[in-house]
This record gives C-alpha cells, structure tokens and sequence, in this order.
C-alpha cells in the first residue's frame, strides 16, 4: 500500500475493479490515402478552403465500438493492415479520431488538447512491438526509464532512481543494469526496459501493440508472465494487440477480432475461442497451425485476399470473401446451388480458370445443373459469354476476350453479391454466450 | 526408410570468423532426408538454422566458411574434406565444383526460398519476366516457351488472374502472392529437395494457411522432397514428417514428428512445448524456459542447455552429449543429446543436481558480450532509431 510520504510507492488508481475504464464509441480514423502530396485532396474552387479531402481515404478504422473494464486485458486481434495499430494509437490520440469519442474514466480524450491531454498520458502508456528500435540507444537503460517520469515531473532525481531501480526489480531485470546501455540487453529483456518505462508514470492503462511478436516462444512466455503479474500487483488494464491467437488466448479476458477497420467479433474469451460466431474468426481459428501431429487443421480456409481499406466492400466488409456469403432474397435457390454460383462468380472475378466450353463450364462449378429460375439464367449469361463454343452470331473465332471477362464478373457481382443482404446493411448482433454471461457481439447477418 | 537418403549431411560445421572470435553457428550436425518427405529444422532465433540451410548449397558468404563434415547427395559429394599428405584438411577430388553447384545443383536439383522474398525478386522487373527468364536459363526454352509455361506456374500456386499480374511489379503483389512467385519459382525446374527458409513467417495465418496447403498439394504431386526451417511448432506439427530440434548451433532431439510432440526425450525441446500458448485450449500457466540462448561465440561448457536445463546436474556441465539414439519408431531413429538417457552411461544418476536457475540468470548482459556491457559509450551501429517510442511495423 502506498502512503504520500512513500515516494516509490505506486499509487492507487481511483477506480474500482470491474467499472469501465475506457469506452470508445464510434471510433474512426481516415487517413488520406497515398502518401503523395495532393492523393486524396480534391479542388473545390465554390468553398473555402478550395481544398479539402475528397473520397480517396483509407478508411483504418471505421466506427467501432466497445469498452473495456477496470483491470481486464480486452485482446485485439486480426491480420496485418487491419486497423489494430492505428485503433491503439487513436485510443492514445497519438492519432486524431476523424469522428467518435474515447471516455476514459468519464472524460472525453478525443475532444482533449494541449496540457490537459499530455496531463492524461501519464495515465495511458503504450509499448510497441519493436523492442529493439522503441529504445534510444545512446540512452542509458535508467535514464530511459525515468523520462517520462520526468516528462510529467514526478519526484525528485533522487526519487526517480529509486523508482527506476524497483521497476527494473518488478519487471525481472537486475536493478545493477541501471547504468547500462539498451544494446547489452536481449529482445527479451529490452522488452522488460519497455515495460519499466510504461509503468514509470503509474499508468491505470496500457496499449501493447504486438509487445511479444518478435520475441522467441520461450522468452514470450517469460515476458507474458512478467506483464501478468505486473497486471495482478498494479491493477493494470490492457488493451493487448497481436496477431497471434494463441497469445491473445493465452492472455486475454475478453478478445475483439477486427478485420479491415471494423470489429467483427466481440467475447469473452473462451465464448469467442470455444464458440465463435463469425465466419471471419472461425476462418482464423481454423487456419491456425495446431502444435499436436494428431491434429491436423483445415488450414487454407479463406480465398482471395483482403480488399483494399481504400475502397472498401459495403455492408460486411468480409463479404468478397466469406464462405457463407448470404444469397440475395429474390432468388429462390437451394443451398447447393447458391454454393455452386457462389464459388463461380468468385472464380470468375479472380479468373482462377481459363475459358473453355459451355458444357465443361457447366460441369465444372455447377455438376451440369444450373440453379433454377432467374438466378440460372443470370449464371447461363456469364456462361456464355466466357465460353470457347458461343455463338457468336457468326462474327469472331470464339476467343474470349478481356471484356467478355470483365462483363462476365460485372454481371455476376451486380446480380449476386451486390443484392445479399451482406452487401446492403453493415451488421451488428448482440447475441447470448455459450460460456460465461457476458454478451456476445457478432456482425454477421447469418444472426439476423 | 529401405531407400538411400537423398541428402545425407554428416557433422556439418559453419563457422564465422568475426573480429570479436569464432561463430559456431553450426557445430557438428548430422540428418538425412529421404526421397518424399518433409523434413524440419526447428529452434529459436539464433540456433543455426539458416546458416545450415545454406551451408547445404554451399551459400556461406565471407566471414562464414563451412570447416568440417560432409554433404552429399544422391551419391555425389557437395561438401567433403580429406587429410592431405601433409597432414592439412582440403577439399576431396569428387567435391562438386562451383560451375558444377551453379549448373546442375542449385536450383534444378535442390531449389531454396527465403524468408524475404525481396531478397530473391528484383523490385525493377516485372515479376512474370523474372520468373520467365528463370525458366529459359535453367530449362533451356525458348522464350515464348517459357513465358507460357511461367503463367502456367503462377496459376499453378494461385495466382489469381495470372495473365495479368505477370506484366505486374513484385511491389504490386501482397507478401502471401510474392511467397507463392517464390514457391512458383523454386518448383519450376521441378528439383527433388526444397529448402525453405521460414517461407511462411512473415505471413498472416490465414495466408501462411493457404501456402502449407499449396506444398501439401504440390508435393503430393510432384513427389519433392523438403527440408522446412521455422521456428513455429505449429507449422512442425503440421508438415513435417520428421524433425531436428536444433539449441545453439547443434541438433539436440531428432525425431519423427509425432514421437517428437508425444515421445518428447529431450529437456529443451519439451522446454519448448511447455513454454508455448496454445490456439485450441486456455493454457493458464506458461512455463517459460528460463535465461536466453547464450551466443554461439562462447557456447557453455558440457552441454550447451545446461545452463537453462530444469534437469540439469553437475555432469552436464562437464559432458558434452552427441545426439544418440534412445529409441526407434517406424524404421527411423529417435535420437536425442541427453546425458540423462541410459545410453550414455556417464553417471548422470549419481550426479549433484544444479541449483534450478542458478546460471541461468546470466542473460546476453553477462555472457560473451560482458566486454562491451560496462562501457560508458553506447555502441555505434546501433543508432538507427532514436525516437524513443514510436516505431511503424
Ligand atoms: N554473417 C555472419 N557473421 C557472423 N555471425 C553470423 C553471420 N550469420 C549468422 N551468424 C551467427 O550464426 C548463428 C546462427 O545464425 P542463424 O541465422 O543460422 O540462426 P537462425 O536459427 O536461422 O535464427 P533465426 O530464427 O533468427 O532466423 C548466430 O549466432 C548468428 O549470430
Ligand atoms: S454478414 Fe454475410 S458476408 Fe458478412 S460474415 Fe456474415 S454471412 Fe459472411
Ligand atoms: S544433458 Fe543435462 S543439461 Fe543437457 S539437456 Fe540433458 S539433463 Fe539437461
Ligand atoms: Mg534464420
């Protein structure tokens, strides 16, 4: 327990354990894209200024949502270019919102400036995935850990050394390497330098941004453990970020999965594990290789790649690539079929095959049967225009051109993809927990 | 296992000859592969791994230099020494020559991928050109041939809308597509071994997934042979048929896979396995191997695990074990580098235990790099990043 009059004591946070600490609400960051110098600006000669930032924006992070309680690791996970980093760094206004708010013990970060937000930094702290670059070298390990300490004058010279000497205690290291430099010490151990600094100011909160990814398994597990008990004795809350499943596993309570700027899947942790509901994260749990021979995993279960956060698919961005991809409802088509024109428009767009005749065509993607009503019709058209034998009214030789493709693909895509319901509405479904009571958010239309 | 080995590699030893003394980044290693299979090279970061696999083909660059042992394959000596009648080590007669390497070896017969693809694709040529002109130099085609049969091949690993993307620059292609050109590349003469490199770390799983199903695929196939360096048990338990643990430049454990997770006889690697979070269930306590992998410049005294080994005694710090083997599953040996299996007989049973973590406390500040550690000056080279905070992935 602290008292005033202890100066290394590590002070009390004001709240409670299990209130919410911070709730961000419709969080988005744009940036503009292309780092060129006018990418993304457009010349409006009527207003004032002329020039303001047109529709040419990555779209990082767009309106998400969600809190995280007093105490708790709410895990982040998703692949690279997904929005995880720039969401902590907005969380940390190191970035500024485009729109949304981020209350963090009540207050609003996103409307703070000048003093009153460096004043809140000693309250958040961040610590990133690079441990060798995140380091001054020509710093010595102590003064680096009392910077920001002295950023937001805390104690006296003396005070901080003794402070420093303990954090670098607490996090594993010997307090002798306080004058050492950071080049002496392993990725392990400079992640632990890291971690000192963070705690310097007695954050209540901390983003770690891949704070393990670059470390050896043995050395993660020493430093997961270290950032657990740390957690435990300091009534830390993190916000963790990896793209690892089993860290996120291993340390979170609850786990938010987001794909190309939005959050997909929200739960605790063994309900999104044990009971996912999005077909985004039943693909990454799916894909990831299980150390256990006997186990063998589906593995390749995604196609395709994701689009680009620039222009981004509407409604469910997950859609050009989900297997369960909902058929639009005015065609009445059996699950099989809708399969069968699904797998077909996406080759078609991604040409995975080349053009050959109708018939083989047929056989191919549909067993030889097309779906019934309008919707085999739509496909009969694509057909024919990619197959080697139309009939052509008696002009060309049967080759199929570029833009015999690119209207075979427009007219799937229009007819299909373009009308489900995964196109038209941006999903969002509270649904109830298998494991634990804690809600479960899925964006998903399957929930509808 | 009746058939020879295809690659047999026998007490293989890199060394680095820097200003600050000797690297044995790869001391004295020893494994086959067979015609078929997949063959893994699995440690942390700092193991020898690399080096290894381009000691295979001969790749060292200055400072390295390959100092001992033997590579041969299929029959054919790539690496081997002799005595000479003065007592000196040099090169045997039947060692390949390098036009031999560059011409018949590398590539046709034993094809590598890296971890980076940059480092193989040329960011000034389009990438079907690259892959085309691969083809033409080392299948003799025409170069219509040849284009036609480098489309074939990027559709072959999924490219999408190959045509297209081989009139495109690498930097146009997502880091799983640029693997998959690597993979493309490497196939192209349909050589009988594939080194990769870590091909999938860098990759984000799902991508990583899509690629370990397109070698399924291939090598079922095609029938290659390969030889996969990760340091992820994950992808080990996926792919491989049988493993090499390697710690610090040697190879402690050398199992088929399933006895290697299931049958685990070496301290380190079940370290390893214990230390790892897993993807399909919460594991609430990691057991982390404690200390780090001491640099291969001053490796510890007996064996070289000692230090961070929960089992170590007072033998281990005298006793340098060889991987010997200490069982045998399908056909294939079990080995491990152990003192405490019966088979090597050193009294491992009588001896004193050591102090659980007793050594291994010394981290990087207080092995082999102890010289530079109380010094005032930071180190020059390391000055790329100073802003304190802030690094962009
Ligand atoms: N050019 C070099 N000069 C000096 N030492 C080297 C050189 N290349 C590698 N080494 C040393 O050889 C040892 C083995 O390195 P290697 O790159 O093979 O490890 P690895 O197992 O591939 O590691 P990683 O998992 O990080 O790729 C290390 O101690 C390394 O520092
Ligand atoms: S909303 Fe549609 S596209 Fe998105 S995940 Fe659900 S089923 Fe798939
Ligand atoms: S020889 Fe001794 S130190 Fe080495 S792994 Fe075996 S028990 Fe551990
Ligand atoms: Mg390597």
């Amino acid at each position: 327990m602290s008292t005033p009059d202890d100066p290394i004591g590590f002070g009390e946070s004001d709240s409670s354990h299990g209130e919410t600490l911070l709730e961000i609400e419709g969080l988005t960051k744009y940036f503009a894209a292309d780092s060129g110098l006018f990418a993304g600006l457009n010349f409006e000669p009527d207003q004032f200024p002329p020039v303001s930032v047109g529709i040419d924006q990555v779209e990082a992070v767009d309106d998400v949502s969600f809190e995280i309680k007093k105490g708790e690791t709410l895990g982040l996970v998703g692949e690279s270019g997904c929005g995880k980093s720039t969401l902590g760094r907005t969380i940390l206004r190191l970035l500024d919102p485009t729109d949304g708010t981020i209350r963090f013990k009540g207050e609003d970060l996103a409307e703070l400036s000048g003093e009153q937000l460096r004043q809140k930094r000693s309250e958040i702290q961040m610590i990133f995935q690079d441990p060798q670059s995140s380091l001054d070298p020509r710093m010595k390990v102590g003064r680096i850990i009392e910077e920001p300490m002295q950023a937001h004058d805390m104690f006296d010279d003396e005070g901080r050394e003794a402070r420093a000497k303990e954090l670098l205690e607490k996090v594993g290291l010997d307090p002798r390497h306080y004058n050492r430099y950071p080049h002496a010490f392993s990725g392990g151990q400079r992640q632990r330098i890291n971690l000192a600094r963070a705690l310097s100011v007695d954050p209540d909160f901390v983003v770690c941004d891949e704070p393990v990814s670059a470390l050896d398994v043995s050395i993660q597990a020493q430093v997961m453990n270290t950032m657990e008990e740390l957690q435990d004795e300091f009534g830390l809350t993190y916000l963790f970020i990896a793209h690892d499943l089993s860290v996120i596993r291993h340390i979170s309570d609850r786990v938010a999965v987001m794909y190309l700027g939005h959050i997909v899947e929200l739960a605790a942790k063994e309900e999104l594990f044990e009971n996912p509901q999005h077909p985004y994260t039943k693909a990454l749990l799916e894909s990831i290789p299980v150390p256990d021979p006997r186990e063998s995993g589906a593995r390749g279960v995604l196609e395709g790649e994701v689009p680009s956060p620039q222009d981004p698919p509407s409604g469910c961005r997950f859609r050009t690539r989900c297997p369960r991809l909902i058929a639009p409802e005015e065609y009445d088509v059996s699950d099989e079929e809708w399969a069968h024109t699904r797998a077909f428009m996406r080759a078609v767009k991604r040409r995975t095959f080349e053009a050959t005749s109708a018939a083989e065509l047929r056989r191919k993607f549909f067993d030889g049967e097309l779906p019934r009503g309008e919707a085999g019709e739509i496909v009969d058209e694509a057909i024919d225009l990619l197959a080697t034998d139309r009939d052509r009214d008696g002009e060309g030789d049967g080759t199929v051109t570029e833009d015999d493709w690119n209207d075979a693909a427009e007219l799937l895509l229009e007819s299909f993809a373009e009308r489900s319901i995964c196109a038209r509405k941006r999903p969002a479904y509270d649904l109830e927990s298998e494991y634990g009571s804690e809600t479960h958010f899925a964006a998903c239309h399957l929930h509808r | 296992m009746s058939s020879e080995p295809l690659l047999r590699v026998e007490n293989l030893k890199t060394q680095f000859f820097t200003e600050s003394g000797t690297v044995r980044a790869v001391d004295g290693i020893s494994f086959d592969v067979h015609e078929g299979e997949i063959v893994g090279l699995v440690g942390e970061s700092g193991a020898g791994k690399s080096v290894a696999s381009m000691s295979l083909l001969r790749l060292v660059d200055d400072p390295g230099e390959i100092v001992g042992g033997e590579i041969s394959y299929r029959g054919e000596t790539i690496f081997g020494l002799e005595e000479g009648p003065d007592g000196e080590l040099r090169e045997r007669e039947e060692m390949l020559s390098e036009s031999e390497m560059r011409e018949r070896i590398r590539g046709r017969e034993i094809a590598v991928i890296f971890q980076d693809p940059m480092e193989t694709l040329n960011p000034v040529f389009t990438v079907g050109g690259q892959l085309r002109e691969f083809i033409e130099l080392n299948r003799d085609l025409p170069s219509d041939e040849a284009k036609a049969q480098a489309i074939d091949m990027l559709r072959e690993v999924g490219i999408p809308d190959p045509k297209e993307r081989y009139e495109e620059y690498p930097h146009q292609f997502s880091g799983g597509m640029r693997q998959r050109v690597l993979i493309a590349m490497a196939l192209a003469c349909e050589p009988n071994l594939i080194i990769a490199d870590e091909p999938t770390t860098a990759l984000d799983v799902t991508v990583e997934g899509q690629i370990l199903d397109l070698v399924d695929d291939l090598q079922d196939r095609y029938d290659t042979s390969f030889i996969w360096v990760t340091h992820d048990m994950g992808v080990v338990a996926e792919i491989c048929d049988r493993v090499n643990v390697m710690y610090l430049g040697e190879i402690v454990e050398q199992a088929p896979v399933d006895e290697l997770f299931y049958e685990t006889n070496h301290p380190y690697t079940n370290a390893l396995l214990d230390s790892m979070p897993r993807p399909d269930r919460t594991v609430e306590e990691l057991d982390p191997i404690e200390g780090v992998m001491p640099e291969a410049i001053n490796p510890p005294s007996g064996c070289r695990f000692h230090p961070r080994c929960p089992d170590a005694r007072e033998v281990c710090t005298r006793v340098h074990p060889e991987p010997l083997e200490v069982d045998r599953a399908d056909g294939y040996p079990h080995r491990a580098a152990c003192v405490k299996h019966d088979v090597f007989d050193v009294g491992y049973d009588e001896s004193v235990p050591l102090e659980a973590g007793d050594e291994a406390e010394t981290g990087v500040g207080e092995t082999g790099t102890e010289a530079n550690v109380d010094s005032d000056s930071p180190l020059e080279e390391d000055q790329a990043s100073t802003d304190g905070g802030e690094s962009e992935r």
